[in-house]
């Protein structure tokens, strides 16, 4: 899906509004409402207007969910510790490993 | 679309990403912390835990929408980490790095699982109860200008898997379409069209709070985006 090269804003019907929407959203950096070809359109259709200033809402709040709020259990880096402790001992042991067919010096 | 695409657990050539390197910026002793860690200093290891875990869990979290399976992905992400930290080139932020991992890793358990295909199909062919109504609503069920950000997580819980997995990795982890699409193997269109459907989803489930499940994530500060 791409945005049509030659569309008409200044015709533009709500349905095909809703259409076009997705690619608007991806083409201007989510600021549809500040899409110069669309001021008449938005002025003219209310309810097209509130649609894109609600998913404009939306997009921004999102981007604040980025900061961490959640932080896992101990359990997780005890296991963590575990494991490498494992890798670790597993490594030496095949420092350790003796080829029972190399020769003796 | 074809959601079986080959999914990488090594974290993908380093490449500039102007939008996540904002995101992430330089922590101070990072870059002393994963060359040490590099040499296999335990300390550097717990070092680089500490400054990630939260945000690496919370990701896992937002994804899998559970306490244990974000655990559990949590450590196979920092495993991942630690026992392949030496590849890491220093051409993108560490944590850019890390995060692609991460969302690789969590990609792959979906897929495991079987839940990427459903998710995703559920997107493309959602059945009546799931399509996000196309009307426009009135005016006065707008979201009067703000939305409160731990109404949003909830309604993020609550949304089909598929559509929220694209909005995580678009809207709050900053990943471009084009990238999107090279995770989940579909098509740039199909991501933006995903992404869409999903904040059409949430304007809904926000016009009725009441309705909202508990998100699996604690409460954050109750900051509302005006």
């Amino acid at each position: 899906m791409t945005l049509p090269v030659n569309i008409d804003f200044d015709s533009l019907k709500p349905e095909e509004f809703e259409h076009i929407l997705p690619d608007l959203f991806a083409t201007v950096d989510g600021k549809v409402s500040q899409d110069p070809r669309l001021k008449k359109f938005l002025a003219a259709n209310p309810d097209c207007a509130a649609l894109v200033s609600d998913l404009e809402i939306i997009a921004e709040t999102a981007r604040s969910l980025f900061e961490p709020v959640a932080e896992p259990s101990d359990r997780v880096w005890q296991n963590i510790q575990a494991k490498l402790q494992e890798d670790s001992a597993l490594a030496s042991i095949d420092d350790d490993y003796i080829d029972p067919d190399a020769p003796i010096d | 679309m074809n959601c079986q695409g080959q999914l990488m657990t090594q974290p993908p050539p380093p490449r500039p990403h102007p939008g996540l390197f904002k995101r992430n910026p330089p922590i101070a002793g990072e870059a002393e912390a994963i060359e040490a860690a590099k040499r296999g200093d335990g300390e550097a290891f717990a070092r680089l835990y500490d400054l990630h875990k939260r945000r690496v869990y919370t990701l896992c979290l937002r994804m899998l929408g559970n306490v244990s399976a974000a655990e559990d992905m949590t450590q196979n992400a920092f495993l991942h980490l630690f026992r392949k930290i030496e590849s890491f080139r220093g051409e993108s932020a560490f944590s850019t790095w890390l995060h692609r991992l991460t969302v690789n890793l969590v990609l792959m358990q979906l897929r495991k699982r079987g839940l990427n295909l459903v998710s995703l199909e559920e997107t493309i062919n959602p059945s009546d109860e799931d399509t996000p109504r196309r009307d426009f609503g009135s005016r006065d069920q707008v979201l009067a200008g703000s939305v409160d950000r731990v109404a949003l997580e909830r309604a993020v819980a609550a949304l089909p898997p598929g559509y929220r997995m694209v909005f995580v990795l678009h809207d709050v982890e900053g990943y471009e379409h084009n990238e999107i699409a090279s995770m989940l193997d579909c098509s740039i269109g199909n991501s933006k069209s995903q992404l869409h459907k999903a904040r059409l989803r949430l304007r809904e489930l926000l016009r009725n709070p009441s309705q909202l499940p508990q998100s699996p994530l604690p409460s954050a500060p109750a900051e509302s985006v005006k």
